[in-house]
């Protein structure tokens, strides 16, 4: 009987007395790889209950208990630090992108916010927000700096707004600089997302758009989980909440999770919504599976979607009547 | 001062101002997860915190936990191995086969690793036990803390191949990751007899109780084979 190890093979008889075996050299990296290369290995198991150290001993791979784990130890080390190093897919650094992503809006907008509420003080006429809030006052700090050529400098003059002190421009001009930075930081990561997506997962983003497939992923986990995913959970990847509220008791089913953001489910009346995310999520995972079992880029799939999309929209032109007539309490119209 | 009680073989109740679960620390000076150091007689004893470990919970809720010092543990669902490192404190001159299967994690397992000579980390997936058969040896102790739904199936697999005879399985039962609608105690009862029965040769169990307070729709069990 033949058994593969982590350090050869054995050839043993039915006692498990070890008759010949072919034993590798204790080179760390070699074994590691030796022993990755056995994961997949469905042949010449070692059988229930074999021990492994003792076969070790007795062919005289190693001399003593204290050799074998020491070496052992190394080789799974190694092994784990080649695997790990190598899970660093492209998908996955999508994932990292798009969670990126979120902190700096999420950090932009805050700070953006106090910004806005700290400046308001010296000169609240502005009508400035956001980017061109914190543009404004990286260029000129106080209103007082203003070019006359300006569409803000009459504004600017009358304004109710305090005296900008020096001490507080320098800062608030430093503050301005950071929300700048971070906005243009947004900027380079969304272009890194698009860029990326493109290469691999080019059909999820003719479908989807660059961010929604990007998202898609990175709630799936990887792209390998998205593929294997039945479309019906792509249709409802990130409304949990009402999924598991519909599951646990009788609230409605979610139409729609975060693909709702796709145009053609988010521009359709409400009646119809339901149906199209159906149709959309299944184009989706379509075209997830086939960026990754094959890669190729598939241009047919965005047409058929738009097809089938206006098909259900002439199929159901007007709302769908409620039932008066059976005297059930006509149900509040839920905004949709 | 600190006071030392031993609950059991490596295990130990460190009393200052309050009782902690504790093990002696195999790696002197270093903590592993913000843990507490307690040094008593020249001894330095890692706090076990038993919310943070299915493990630690089952010893506070009076499980027997059949480790020795020698005990070969094959671990499945290690984690960051929060609990792995109290485990080879517990064995130190034994040996703890780590499978944990999200690269994440095991970036965390093998820091840990290469500072304790008795903790082996194997990136594979628990329920396909083949995939690392060419790396353990039969053990003294599987414990099981996965999270899947079919934890039962993944611990009979294991059990059959790694499980020395007559020796344990130890398990966390999560309910919310088998079903996450039904009744916790309907599940509790389902997996209870899926270790029982479904499979040859079977499980008997031989304890099982909820951990609370420590951890909300945990079951611990511990099994034999049969």
């Amino acid at each position: 009987m033949k058994i593969n190890t982590w350090f050869g093979v054995l050839e043993t008889d039915r006692a498990g007395k070890i008759l010949e075996s072919r034993l590798l050299s204790k080179d760390v990296r070699e074994l590691a790889l030796h022993s990755l290369s056995l994961r997949d290995n469905r042949s010449d198991l070692s059988p229930e209950g074999f021990d492994l150290k003792a076969a070790a001993l007795e062919c005289g791979f190693v001399e003593s208990s204290a050799e074998y784990y020491s070496l052992l130890h190394k080789i799974t080390l190694e092994a784990a630090k080649l695997q790990v190093s190598g899970a660093l897919t492209p998908d996955q650094r999508i994932i990292q992108a798009v969670e990126a992503l979120d902190d700096v809006n999420e950090t932009t907008n805050s700070l953006s916010e106090r910004l806005s509420e700290w400046y308001g003080g010296y000169f609240p006429e502005s009508g400035l927000a956001g980017e061109d809030l914190s543009l404004f006052i990286a260029k000129y700090g106080s209103r007082e700096n203003l070019d006359p050529q300006d569409p803000l400098y009459s504004k600017a003059r009358s304004s109710m707004g305090a005296k900008l002190e020096p001490a507080d421009e320098v800062l608030l001009k430093g503050f301005a600089e950071s929300v700048c930075s971070l906005y243009e930081r947004r900027r380079q990561i969304e272009t890194y997302i698009e860029n990326s997506m493109e290469l691999v997962a080019p059909n999820l983003k003719l479908v989807a758009g660059p961010m929604l497939g990007a998202r898609l992923i990175s709630l799936a986990g990887s792209l390998e989980k998205l593929a294997e995913f039945p479309s019906s959970t792509i249709q409802v990847i990130g409304a949990s909440k009402a999924l598991f509220k519909h599951l646990r008791a009788r609230a409605p089913s979610p139409k729609h999770g975060i693909i709702y953001s796709q145009p053609l489910i988010n521009t359709a009346p409400w009646w119809v919504r339901g149906k199209i995310a159906r149709a959309v999520a299944s184009k989706l995972s379509l075209a997830a599976r086939i960026d990754f079992y094959s890669g190729k880029k598939d241009p047919s799939l965005t047409e058929k979607l738009e097809t089938k999309v206006l098909l259900i929209r002439t199929l159901n032109p007007r709302p769908p009547q409620k039932k008066q007539e059976s005297g059930a309490k006509p149900r509040k119209k839920r905004r949709k | 001062m600190a006071e030392v009680k031993k609950l059991s073989d490596g295990i130990f109740e460190v009393i200052k101002g309050k009782k902690q679960l504790a093990t002696k620390n195999l790696d002197p000076g270093k903590t592993v997860y913000g843990e507490k150091l307690i040094q008593v007689e020249g001894i330095e004893y890692r706090t076990w915190d038993p919310r943070r470990s299915k493990l630690g919970a089952m010893i506070l809720k009076k499980f027997n936990i059949p480790l020795k010092e020698d005990s070969k543990v094959l671990y499945l669902g290690g984690a960051s191995g929060t609990t792995i490192s109290h485990v080879s404190d517990i064995v130190s001159e034994g040996a703890v086969y780590a499978v944990e299967f999200s690269p994440r994690s095991m970036r965390d397992l093998i820091g840990l690793a290469s500072r304790r000579k008795n903790v082996y980390p194997i990136l594979a997936d628990a329920g396909k036990p083949d995939s690392y058969s060419h790396l353990v040896e039969p053990v003294d102790l599987i414990f099981q803390d996965v999270a899947q739904p079919n934890q039962a199936e993944i611990a009979a697999r294991n059990a059959i191949r790694f499980l020395k005879k007559d020796r344990y399985l130890l398990l966390s039962i999560k309910a919310r990751s088998i079903d996450t609608v039904a009744n916790p105690k309907e599940v509790f009862k389902e997996e209870v007899r899926k270790l029982e029965k479904a499979f040859e040769p079977g499980f008997e169990i031989l304890n099982a109780k909820d951990l609370m307070p420590y951890h909300e729709d945990h079951l611990g069990v511990v099994a034999k084979l049969k």
